[in-house]
């Protein structure tokens, strides 16, 4: 096993740690085993018995992080900016702040909530607080690796071109936002924890995930507001409202050291940005040991109902294996709690961004114009989550169970993919794209009809493409979510088209007939897919 | 014969382990109803009772894991309450679910385990390879768990809890998986260490092996210790029973016969 060099990292603070009465050998033991496993996400298959290949272990993880590398580049104009620290600082930090904050939601809340260790750590002569520390540094290794590939390149810019108390300063607050959010969602789940138990806690989870990604969100668009960019002009006027938008803070507190304002509201921000962090820290501490008496809670389920099947799958499927697959395919959404947990925020991104659109455009010119104009195209962003979903339809919890593929009397594998997808279609897709169809004819007019099913139709096309790029022969629910992980780049790639399918959209509604001719040739374009899938 | 020179030895018999009026609700359910139960030294306690009886949930309170409830639950004569978990170290504990890190090698969850329970790192892979290599398992001992079957899977989790030499040892269904060559042994493993002093608390659904390896046994019944004594003793008036049949007796059931046969009938209609 392997001395990681994280590791030794760690034990610079070896005294710190055993100050607050942790066993340091211990949790250094742990996290050695935790690193190690980390590394080994891997499937099964890979893995003949006997077989040892430790020479191609690495970090999962760790390959997919050059897109973030490359995501953090968007930071660096800001950073050029030396009109105002204000304006573009809080952009950067907010920018930050939503890349960590998502990954540790969607990928960290497995470290957080598992109860494996709880059976195989807390019935070894280990106090709690080691293990729980040994989770949170767990946790933090991961943050500390992700925010510097996210601001490796931007602080090194930083320093060349700002000069060294621009880079400490931007250095400083980076690492208080990463304790920020560290354990603001772990206090995120203790408050969850606290208020309800068993199963229904599990879907309040995904529900906060939701609720917090759909925050995030809204408050770009306030912090945005705040600086009335588009007028190009870089005042910014405090409000109190703002103490409530961290970003504001870590900008406050730039223009307060090194802009020398003296404003109230900016030194108080400035304030929260340096104490909330330690505060929340102080609380986390505090709420440990009545989180994990209700982490118990997560293995605790009541009597369950039955519930009684939907009329659909008969309607939409051609043969009874088809349907069968479809039911089971909804079934295996509705009750993964992963499966919802990577899913989710996605739906409420993809519900939310065409009206981001609409409304930044609002701002710029006036409602009326809006709504005369072919704005209602950002329907098309909708799509962003078809992508996301079909790929975690490979995966399961229960993956292991995916031999009955193979032990059923089931010999063309095309019903069990249709079945599949049409699931997905109605039980997620349907429900945002007919929202939003919805609204958006009460907006721009019922005129927009036939464009939306254009829409409609490209997306359904779109779903088979990301379906054999992402998944080609693969069965549904048949691997483990560790997999996830290395593929969510290619996710990222497959936004491409939906910008090119909005690009041809937009030019054939400018030709004469050319939206119903478009329709038409989707039409049959589906009806041969579909049909060869 | 060692046990029997024990006896006679004039010493105070202290308890390993003691309940004193043990109950736990989950919200309204009570899962526990005042459980009274000493054990002592070198006893072998087979802990049975039907599905939900509360078996686990005794089980988990006294590694720990649950630490609400009403009661005194006591081990080595020390209060598990005080906070102090030192008293983990001289228990061993084979899970029902085989919760194990799987990306591992039997190697590194072994000395993981070992080290964990205050091994030195050299010493827990020494005794760790050994005991594998009686088991069976030294040629996959630096292979990854997830490739082995379900019986290699148990021997590790037997191997990891008694790896420490612990005197109290919580089994729950450590037969689960393995072939019946391995099943002899281990069942020996248990009668010896019983003898040397040890102390076993064994939870099982296979009556069989209950009646044949306990000293005594514990019946629990919605959360209700009904029965507590040797097997003989159980036996009572119901002489040439079974522990199976003894078990049906003390929870009521008599159906078998009757669901058997409309089970049957349900799979041949149509």
């Amino acid at each position: 096993m392997k001395n990681y060099p994280s590791l030794k990292i760690v034990d610079v603070f070896k005294g710190v740690f055993q100050r607050f009465g942790v066993d340091y050998p211990a949790m250094r033991r742990i996290l050695q085993i935790k690193l190690t496993m980390d590394r080994r996400r891997m499937p099964t298959v890979f893995n003949e018995a006997g077989r040892q290949n430790k020479d191609n272990e690495s970090n999962q993880f760790l390959k997919s992080l050059w897109i973030y590398a490359f995501l953090g580049l968007v930071l660096i104009p800001f950073i050029l900016i030396r009109d105002s620290y204000m304006l573009p600082m809080t952009l950067v930090y907010g920018v930050l702040m939503f890349l960590l904050m998502t990954s540790m939601i969607s990928d960290f809340s497995q470290v957080l909530l598992d109860i494996r260790d709880k059976n195989i750590l807390n019935t070894k002569p280990v106090n709690r607080r080691t293990v729980n520390v040994a989770k949170m540094v767990h946790v933090s290794i991961y943050m500390f690796i992700l925010t510097g590939t996210i601001t490796g390149i931007p602080l090194l810019v930083s320093l060349l071109v700002r000069g060294w108390p621009f880079f400490i300063v931007f250095l400083g607050q980076i690492i208080l936002i990463d304790l920020l959010i560290v354990v603001v969602t772990a206090l995120l789940y203790i408050l969850v924890l606290r208020f309800f138990d068993g199963e229904k806690l599990k879907d309040i989870i995904n529900y906060v995930q939701i609720a917090l990604s759909l925050s995030i969100v809204i408050g770009y668009q306030l912090v945005i507001r705040s600086f009335e960019i588009f007028n190009l002009d870089f005042t910014f006027a405090p409000q109190w409202w703002q103490a409530f938008l961290p970003p504001i803070w870590y900008g406050a507190l730039f223009e307060t050291l090194l802009g020398g304002s003296r404003d109230v509201y900016l030194i108080v921000f400035s304030i929260l940005a340096v104490t909330v962090p330690f505060l929340s820290i102080y609380i986390y501490i505090k709420a440990i040991p009545s989180f994990e008496r209700n982490l118990e809670k997560l293995s605790h389920q009541e009597q369950g109902k039955k519930k009684k099947k939907g009329r659909l799958g008969r309607l939409l499927c051609k043969t009874r294996e088809e349907e069968i697959f479809y039911y089971f395919a909804r079934k295996m959404m509705k009750n993964e709690r992963q499966f919802k947990l990577k899913v989710y925020p996605v739906l409420g991104l993809s519900f939310v961004i065409p009206f981001i659109l609409i409304f930044n455009e609002v701002r710029m010119s006036s409602f009326e114009e809006v709504a005369a104009s072919r704005y209602y195209l950002s329907v098309y962003f909708s799509a962003m989550m078809i992508p996301t979903v079909i790929l975690m339809l490979r995966y399961s919890e229960n993956f292991k169970g995916s031999w009955v593929y193979k032990a059923l009397p089931v010999t063309n594998r095309s019903p069990i993919f249709k079945g599949t997808l049409k699931a997905f279609i109605v039980a997620l897709y349907v429900p945002v794209f007919a929202a939003l169809s919805g609204i958006f004819m009460f907006i721009f007019s019922v005129n927009i009809f036939p464009d939306l099913i254009v829409v409609w139709l490209v997306s359904s096309l779109y779903v088979l493409f990301c379906f054999k790029v992402l998944n080609g022969e693969i069965m549904p629910f048949s691997e483990s979510f560790e997999m996830a992980q290395q593929e969510t780049g290619k996710v990222l790639f497959l936004f491409v088209p939906i910008l090119v399918l909005y690009g041809i959209h937009f030019w054939v509604g400018g030709l004469t007939f050319g939206t119903p001719v478009y329709g038409a040739v989707l039409f049959v374009a589906n009806m041969v897919l579909w049909r060869r899938l | 014969m060692r046990v029997g020179i024990k006896k006679w030895q004039v010493r105070p018999i202290e308890p390993i382990l003691e309940l004193k009026q043990l109950s736990k609700t989950f919200g309204k359910e009570h899962v526990l109803k005042e459980i009274d139960l000493t054990v002592y030294e070198g006893e072998i306690i087979g802990y049975i009772g039907p599905n939900g009886a509360g078996k686990s949930t005794t089980v988990k309170i006294m590694l720990g894991l649950i630490e609400e409830f009403d009661g005194k639950v006591s081990i080595f004569g020390e209060d598990i309450s005080s906070g102090d978990h030192t008293y983990k170290k001289r228990i061993g504990y084979v899970p029902e679910t085989a919760d194990l890190y799987e990306n591992l090698t039997a190697y590194e969850y072994l000395t993981f385990t070992g080290e964990l329970y205050g091994m030195a790192h050299e010493e827990a892979d020494a005794k760790a390879a050994e005991l594998a290599k009686l088991f069976g398992l030294e040629e996959v001992y630096h292979s990854r768990i997830s490739s082995f079957s379900k019986g290699m899977k148990q021997k590790v989790l037997l191997i990891s809890s008694l790896l420490h030499n612990p005197d109290l040892l919580f089994l729950d269904e450590p037969l689960s998986g393995l072939d019946a060559n391995s099943v002899m042994i281990v069942k020996e493993i248990l009668a010896k260490l019983a003898a040397g002093g040890k102390t076993i608390f064994y939870s099982s659904h296979i009556m069989e092996v209950v009646e044949k390896i306990s000293h005594r046994i514990v019946l629990l019944s919605d959360g209700r210790l009904i029965a507590d004594g040797s097997f003989e003793e159980l036996k009572g008036q119901n002489m040439d029973g079974t522990l199976e049949e003894i078990f049906n007796e003390l929870t009521g059931f008599d159906e078998h016969e009757n669901i058997a046969e409309k089970v049957v009938a349900i799979v041949q209609e149509g």
